[in-house]
């Protein structure tokens, strides 16, 4: 089966508890004290983080996401990657996916990097006993060193990214969706990183890749949708949309 | 991994789209999922125990020592206020204890079951139950290390080991049941209610005083019902009795067992409701 995802009408939904919505103890007792307490209780707030987005992303695709800080961007990957269940429409995914949203992407601090690479292993689904086998292969490509042994709360930012970049790369999941955070690497990384990358996207698999970096997005991918205020507001080529964007910002 | 062939090109409205599984059928997927995956949860258990006791020579063994510890100073001071023989006193509180520490072990960190792995949920779908299988699993492996002194206790106290001795397989079975529906429902309502761990924190601190772990039930006299009546000692009952060559409680089975049963229905209905919700409360 050919790896694909699609969308229709999907909605999201998010529930903002500020102060007396995060206790149970204020929600139990709201009934029977008046007044600021009962509003307290209550005062959910719900943002409309994405509304009636329709797409289908077929195999071969490579999506570029593009939006203003706060369009959806990243609400709009969770739910691609399964992590956010829509509160209103429907969604089909069929292939393996893997996230890149943030650098820090599960990793436990206190284990060193070779055991971070055993763990995030397990949550894409992989035996340790499998994992095993690329643990060295993603150790030469961080270029960690000696540091692929220390616990991983002593690594620096770019040094935890491609650790993570390396590890989600190492696996060939059929879907693979990045946030901007790729960013953070220094430029050395990114270069191999881009080369890791067409390696990887040329293995017949989806790329959604959600960035503010036109040229990248122009390199990497093959058409784009605007998000603005979590809607679809156009979507085509990745140069006309990337024009838009940019008259709309100048 | 929700996967349905889609017709190409043509993009089809959602009408004609096969109908969604039910809430409950999809939570019943993701417990019999996460169940399947026994190596992941087993080594992620693993794992924690590793990196807790990191850089200490002894390793989880300290636990059981400090278990020692607690045993034999409780166990003389007590043992003299109670007035009761120390051979006898000894193994009752040991068990008590250790057992009521896996309990309790389960209890407060079911509440962090979701909210500790954030992170991995906000970055991976798999199944949520497969957080509250290592939770269990986890307080498991201390309890077995724990669980070391029984041996060498069975041996110095002369204890009969028989058949009945086999009864704390259900028992811990039941306990490990009733470990994976605190994980879950204590790991939804934490999640959503900040307010629940420092609330449940403080309870349990009342239910170690009012529970026979470290006094003997017969002390109560008359009262002894309300006591036999707790499913906490319920379930210290049905694992220590067998080990002391004693017989459980009258109703200690039966206890467990209704509050296995309220407890996991209770838990899937909660879990089929708000399962979805999880990653966004926390």
């Amino acid at each position: 089966m050919t790896a694909s995802l699609c969308l229709r009408d999907v909605s999201v939904e998010f529930p903002i508890y500020s102060g007396g919505s995060r206790s149970l103890k204020k929600l139990l007792f709201h009934s029977t004290t008046q007044g600021n307490l009962a509003r307290d209780a209550s005062d959910r707030i719900t943002v409309l983080a994405l509304s009636g987005i329709t797409l289908d992303i077929k195999h071969g695709d490579r999506l570029a996401i593009i939006g203003a800080n706060g369009a959806g961007k990243s609400t709009l990957l969770k739910v691609l990657a399964g992590i956010y269940a829509p509160t209103g429409g429907r969604m089909h995914a069929s292939g393996r996916v893997s996230a890149l949203l943030t650098a820090s992407v599960g990793l436990n601090p206190d284990a060193t990097g070779r055991e971070n690479i055993i763990i995030r292993g397990m949550y894409m689904d992989v035996h340790p006993r499998d994992m095993r086998a690329h643990v060295d292969e993603i150790a030469d490509f961080t270029e960690l060193g000696s540091f692929i042994d220390m616990p991983v709360r002593t690594y620096s930012s770019g040094m935890m990214v491609r650790l993570c970049f390396a590890v989600a790369t190492s696996l060939r999941p059929e879907i693979l969706l990045m946030d901007e955070w790729l960013a953070a690497g220094d430029a050395a990384f990114l270069h191999k990183a881009r080369r890791r990358m067409e390696d990887f996207v040329a293995g017949t698999s989806i790329l959604v890749l959600a960035s503010h970096a036109m040229p990248l997005l122009e390199e990497w991918c093959n058409r784009a949708i605007l998000l603005d205020q979590g809607r679809i507001v156009a979507s085509g080529g990745v140069k006309e949309i990337a024009t838009i964007y940019q008259a709309q910002h100048a | 991994m929700v996967s349905v062939a889609i017709s190409e090109a043509e993009p089809s409205s959602a009408a004609d789209w096969p109908p969604l599984p039910s809430r409950a059928a999809l939570a019943w997927r993701d417990l019999v999922d996460g169940f399947g995956k026994s190596w992941m949860w087993a080594a992620l258990a693993f794992q924690d125990i590793k990196l807790r006791y990191r850089g200490s020579v002894l390793g989880p063994f300290w636990l059981t020592i400090s278990t020692l510890v607690m045993v034999a100073a409780m166990g003389l001071i007590y043992g003299r206020l109670f007035r009761v023989d120390t051979a006898n006193y000894l193994p009752y509180l040991a068990l008590g204890l250790i057992v009521w520490q896996a309990f309790s072990g389960m209890i407060t960190e079911g509440c962090e079951t979701f909210l500790r792995e954030q992170s991995v949920i906000q970055q991976v779908p798999i199944p949520f139950s497969i957080h509250a299988y290592r939770n269990v699993c986890r307080n498991f492996i201390v309890l077995a290390h724990n669980l070391v002194i029984v041996p060498i206790g069975l041996i110095l106290f002369a204890i009969p080991v028989n058949w009945h001795t086999l009864e704390i397989i259900p028992g811990f079975l039941l306990i490990a049941i009733n470990g994976l529906w605190i994980s879950i429902l204590l790991g939804l309502i934490s999640a959503r209610f900040r307010d629940v761990p420092p609330i449940v924190a403080s309870f349990l601190q009342v239910v170690f005083f009012v529970t026979p772990i470290f006094w003997p039930v017969e002390m109560l006299g008359d009262w002894q019902a309300i006591a036999t009546l707790n499913p906490l000692f319920a379930a210290i009952d049905v694992v220590r009795a067998p080990l002391l060559g004693a017989a459980t409680a009258a109703n200690s089975w039966v206890v467990l067992l209704i509050m296995t049963v309220l407890g996991c229905g209770v838990t899937f209905a909660v879990f089929a409701r708000f399962r979805t919700r999880i990653a966004y409360w926390i």
